[in-house]
């Protein structure tokens, strides 16, 4: 995806973390320690630490305050339109007059749901790609790899909005595909990476000498040993897929009312900000504080997965 | 050398073809009629007309193999929804206004993104750097429309009275300021953290130590090898940034009436101008492919190391 | 973001069209039918301010200002004021002279005699020659103008224009059109019957005239602000593609005399909120984009907010083939409560509506039935028709497009279905595939629909003619053919009382008492812009949404 994260994209970084990660990782298959060690790191890590909690509480509020919430979020009553953050009403109502905290827990549920399942396929389609690139290697990867390389960092932006006319209707599915449409490319790159510094492993090419099958290779020593590098991937990416899914809804391409996304939310406050600023603020704010936890967390993680990269 | 640039240039050739064709199958999946614009419906004969003139009366490969024919001799062709214009005139109209809007934007980024990661990296863990960082975080975390928006009521609303500044259009410089900070706050939050952290680790390289054991002086040493090497992936980076810019710029040109290319990108895609919507993606894919082209051309110089590793 | 705001905010449909018949241009006694036209004082000269130039947005960039290929609100609005139209529109819609002096109709033979004082800003005289040649232009099938059928009324024309090159010589179809230039200043056209509404009807921007030399000298690029070549008040300074188009006061018009202004500084702006932002910045005197209607209530009752009404109905269809009980029907459409829309949502002081029949249409009084509710009051009646329903449809789909506006008010209408036991499913679909769907025949899954007609001429016949079995602006699957037999029979009747009285059953076949009620009108149109005090005389909008620059006048301020 193309919004930028200083650790995602670089190709210095990236490229950096995918060969270390991998060396590391690559002698250590198999047992837990490795895993646990990274583990003890990432909670030694305070920021990070605290991200993760602040992350869990935001999708605790998403998950339990539809649940518990004593209004409506579709019913329509003008006569509660547009009011101020009260008690009763903690984050104010809309212009239907509904609870705005019932509403953005509604829309983080979409936003953030959107965010990860389009993490997941963006991560599956780059998998796919990169490991057959990587795995196979010769011309085949030649040919994948320069195509990558002259389509990298292709803007999102326009493929989505066509594939999103495609469609015609806005739904979860719809919009994940928009996402990912074109935002695998530098997934498919990093799991590439991997994997060709791994297929060099001794123990790969031992396995390689005693017969194993491609597929034994492939699914039990090179996959499972990229998948710290994954794990740290889905966070400096759900913030990208969340953002997108915000632009569109806020380019009034978002999903159908009266659902509603955090960008969805957004859009309708930006035709009052003048008059009610609040609501375009809550559902931006909700935003920023998810990418900012979501950076902390892939920063701790990366940390924690691969120790030569820490800060000293 | 040589070779990795004329290897690199002629796989441009294939890429732009996929490209083309994968845009091409994508803008024939898309229902509805670019000649029926309101919710009038047009006699069947008028729509042949129009079918006959803009050639769409063809069966789908011959519009392909013409329109990419076109595509290769820089006739992009009609606009199907503004009848005088083709779509060259479009990209000839509105996309330097997107082109100086990213580039402000740029600038806007790289002045103060770049001073706020040295600061922060030579003055690591104190206050300046923390406050730094939290500039930087606010620029990755918020949306730009909220940016343009709060830029919009404080700038242009609350204190209009003694900034003056315009809260739409792109024709006075001043009417350039908002939008252009509005779409260049995240590419420099980006250079702050960027630098920050490539400048931390170049200060602690062996080279650097050297010089400051051979007795050069501080600044020198941070002007003269610090910096240099960590602009490096400043400059990698600058291609997925001009992707972010493109996709910012859809935002950004919209809140401020901007006619650039990323607003008439919309409008395109809902009208159905199949044209101008090929021909804005073609344009876009093709920035990229050649921006990247330049970046890793750039890299080569900037680092030697890569070069053979590179071609 | 919204395109196209203008449309969908003062119109709340995306009705790129609109335009039908001229009322602007420069008449003398244009129409202002304003309920609130700003500063309406008559100011004498005296408080005039020094500079009359005018800072204002138009709505969307327009996609053509050639008169043959114009369809939009926004080209509509610049033509008129940079063109001569034959006939303009008087205040009550009715033709007046312009560029023609008089007219006479005898059956199907409509005769126009020109002034001999229009101008081109070349130098050439306006002439009735200019005419022939321009409609032919537009009618001609290379030309392929979407508003060709405009000239469909005209003998001949509809053949010409059917007529296809690769395979025919078109050239003795179009010696066949009935429009002859007799002189240099007299133009007759042969109607195919005869049609009252035709005069009005050539007050529409199609039938303006094109500089024929421009157009041969230029080719398609004859549009540009260097290039063009117009006989109206104003003339083209300048043109900035989706940025900026200006206009100067030409100093040649028949007319100048009576005109004040001396520029019009004209942003393109199509989003609503920010054209609202600049007017509130001070960027710009007038907004004639259009305000997001969740923001109207901030300006309703300053002295910038100007309103008008408009000739136009804001309706849902249902998919009578799927909501196949009449007494569904009606009961949707009693549970609707028309003035809360309006008061919540649209905002815009739109008027509730009983009938297809817009107010304002000539013959309104006579033809519109008011059967349905306005209020929340139809609530009590439509639970009773609901329990008349056997098999009541419990979940329906709807419809909508996604411009600003319609969103909102089918999440009110979806709770007030909700008190019949009925959920509603919105459906959101952007305006090019929402059309698509729609069709006719409509997709399956479509039960209700949102729509909205803007008149294109001043005649009843333009809505009441949509719902015949074979239109294509009949997305209901609905055929009556007694109705279709009361249009045709409403066609053929010259006399005005006689055709209102056939209109009224048309009216009540669709939305009377027992009538099929195949849609379910919401409210009439209103078109609402922002409009500084000190711009006087307001801009006299009338139902059509046209505007006329001559009359503006800047006051002191």
């Amino acid at each position: 995806m193309s919004i930028i994260n200083p650790d995602e994209v670089t190709e210095a970084s990236t490229a950096r973390a995918t060969e270390l990660g991998g060396t590391e990782a690559g002698a250590a298959i198999g047992t837990t320690s490795l895993w646990k060690d990274a583990f003890y790191r990432f909670a030694a890590n305070r920021g990070a630490l605290v991200a993760s909690f602040l992350f869990l509480l935001m999708v605790a509020y998403v998950v339990i305050v539809p649940w518990v919430s004593p209004y409506d979020p579709y019913a329509v009553d003008f006569s509660q339109a547009y009011l101020l953050p009260t008690w009763s009403h903690p984050l104010g109502t809309d212009q239907f007059g509904r609870d705005l905290m019932t509403r953005t827990a509604l829309g983080g549920r979409v936003s953030i749901g959107i965010g990860f399942v389009g993490t997941f396929v963006i991560l599956g389609i780059g998998t796919l790609y990169g490991s057959i690139s990587g795995f196979v290697g010769g011309r085949l990867d030649n040919a994948m790899m320069r195509f990558l390389d002259a389509v990298y960092g292709l803007p999102y932006l326009p493929f989505a909005i066509i594939v999103l006319q495609i469609f015609g209707v806005v739904t979860f599915w719809t919009m994940v595909i928009a996402l990912t449409i074109v935002s695998w490319l530098t997934a498919a790159r990093v799991v590439r990476g991997q994997i060709i510094t791994l297929k060099e492993n001794d123990y790969v090419r031992a396995a390689r000498a005693v017969g194993a099958r491609w597929y034994r290779i492939l699914g039990r020593h090179l996959l499972p040993n990229t998948l710290g590098v994954l794990i740290v991937f889905v966070f400096l990416e759900l913030p990208g897929v969340i953002l997108g899914e915000a632009f569109l809804s806020f380019l009034g391409l978002g999903i159908n009312p009266p659902k509603a996304s955090w960008g969805s939310l957004a859009e309708d406050g930006r035709d009052v900000f003048l008059g009610h600023p609040w609501i375009i603020v809550i559902p931006s704010i909700a935003i920023g504080y998810l990418i900012l936890c979501a950076n902390f967390i892939a920063d701790g993680l990366r940390d924690a997965l691969d120790p030569r990269t820490r800060e000293t | 050398m040589t070779t990795f640039v004329i290897k690199r240039l002629v796989w441009t050739i294939p890429v732009m073809l996929i490209v083309i064709l994968f845009t091409f199958l994508l803008m024939k999946q898309i229902k509805g009629n670019p000649f029926r614009k309101t919710e009038r419906a047009l006699p069947a004969s008028i729509l042949a007309n129009l079918n006959r003139k803009y050639g769409l009366d063809q069966p789908w490969y011959v519009q392909y193999v013409r329109y990419t024919k076109g595509v290769f001799t820089f006739d992009l062709g009609p606009s199907l929804l503004l009848r005088n214009q083709n779509v060259n005139d479009i990209v000839k109209d509105h996309f330097p206004v997107s082109l100086e809007l990213g580039f402000f934007a740029f600038l806007f980024a790289i002045a103060i993104g770049i001073p706020l990661g040295v600061i922060s990296a030579l003055k690591a863990n104190s206050g300046w750097d923390y406050l730094a960082q939290i500039a930087g975080s606010a620029g990755f975390a918020v949306p730009s429309f909220l940016v343009a928006t709060l830029l919009i009521y404080f700038f242009g609303f609350k204190w209009r009275a003694w900034t003056g500044l315009p809260v739409s259009g792109w024709d006075t410089p001043q009417s350039k300021v908002l939008p252009s900070i509005a779409l260049g706050f995240l590419p420099m939050a980006y250079f702050a953290r960027l630098v920050r952290g490539t400048m931390l680790e170049t200060l602690q390289q062996d080279y650097v130590r050297t010089a400051r054991a051979k007795g050069l002086r501080r600044r020198r040493v941070i002007g003269l090898h610090v910096l240099r090497n960590s602009l490096i992936p400043v400059v990698t980076a600058a291609a997925p940034l001009l992707g972010a810019i493109i996709t910012g710029s859809f935002i950004i040109e919209n809140i401020f009436a901007i006619p650039g290319i990323g607003r008439y990108y919309v409008t395109a895609v809902q009208g159905r101008d199949y044209s101008v919507v090929m021909g804005l993606t073609i344009l876009y894919a093709a920035i990229v492919i050649v921006g990247n082209l330049v970046v890793d051309l750039l890299y080569g110089i900037l680092d030697p190391r890569t070069r053979e590793a590179r071609t | 973001m919204r395109k196209q705001l203008r449309l969908a905010v003062a119109a709340l449909a995306t009705v790129a069209l609109a335009v039908a018949a001229a009322g602007c241009g420069g008449s003398s006694n244009s129409s202002s039918n304003g309920s609130n036209g700003g500063a309406t004082t008559s100011a004498a000269g005296g408080n005039l301010a020094s500079s009359q130039v005018l800072d204002m947005s138009w709505g969307a960039e327009p996609p053509s200002l050639d008169p043959g290929l114009a369809t939009d609100t926004t080209s509509a609005n610049v033509l008129y004021n940079i063109m001569d139209p034959l006939i303009k529109l008087g205040p009550n819609l009715q033709p007046e002279p312009n560029l023609a002096e008089s007219w006479t109709v005898k059956g199907p033979i409509v005769t126009y005699r020109l002034r001999h004082d229009g101008r081109w800003t070349n130098g050439d005289p306006v002439t009735a020659q200019d005419f022939e040649w321009s409609w032919l232009r537009t009618i001609s099938p290379q030309l392929a103008a979407d508003y060709a059928y405009q000239f469909y009324g005209i003998k001949g024309a509809e053949a010409y224009n059917s007529c296809d090159p690769k395979k025919q010589n078109c050239n003795a179809l179009r010696s066949k059109v009935g429009i002859k230039a007799l002189g240099k200043y007299t133009l007759q056209v042969t109607l195919t019957s005869p049609q009252p509404w035709f005069v009005q009807q050539s007050a529409h921007t199609s039938f303006l005239a094109v500089n024929r030399k421009a157009v041969e000298k230029w080719g398609n690029k004859w549009t540009e602000a260097n290039h063009i070549v117009t006989d109206g008040p104003f003339k083209v300074a300048a043109w900035r593609h989706d940025a900026e188009l200006d206009l100067v006061k030409w100093n040649g018009w028949r007319d100048a005399k009576d005109v004040t202004l001396t520029r019009i500084n004209g942003k393109i702006i199509s989003d609503g909120t920010t054209a609202e932002q600049s007017y509130e910045a001070g960027d710009i005197a007038v907004d004639t984009t259009g305000i997001p209607p969740a923001d109207i209530d901030r300006w309703k009752g300053t002295p910038d907010y100007a309103q008008y009404a408009s000739l136009g109905t804001y309706y849902y269809g249902f998919n009578v083939k799927n909501i196949p009980d009449v007494n569904q029907r009606r009961a949707m459409a009693f549970a609707v409560d028309r003035k809360s829309i309006i008061d919540n949502i649209a905002k815009a002081g739109q008027t509730p509506a009983t009938s297809m029949t817009p107010k304002g249409m000539p013959g309104f009084d006579t033809i519109h039935t008011t059967y349905l509710p306005t209020a929340g009051e139809g609530l009590a009646k439509a639970e009773q028709l609901m329990k008349k329903v056997a098999n009541p449809v419990k979940n329906v789909t709807l419809y909508i497009n996604d411009a600003p506006g319609h969103k909102e008010i089918a999440v009110a209408i979806q709770s007030m279905w909700q008190k019949l036991g009925i959920t509603t499913t919105i459906k959101q679909q952007e305006w090019a595939q929402f059309l698509q769907f729609l069709g006719p025949p409509p997709d399956k899954s479509v039960d209700v629909y949102r729509n909205g007609w803007i008149a294109d001429f001043v005649d009843d016949i333009n809505f009441l003619e949509l719902f015949t079995c074979r239109s294509g602006n009949n997305d209901t699957n609905w055929c009556n053919p007694q109705y279709d037999k009361l249009v045709a029979q409403a066609k053929a009747t010259p006399d005005d009382d006689k055709r209102y009285g056939i209109y009224k059953q048309l009216e009540n076949i669709l939305t009377g008492p027992n009538g099929d009620m195949p849609i379910m009108p919401i409210y009439w149109y209103t078109f609402v812009q922002l409009e500084k005090p000190w711009v006087n005389h307001s801009f006299s909008i009338n139902p059509l949404d046209q505007f006329d620059l001559t009359k503006v006048k800047l006051l002191k301020h």
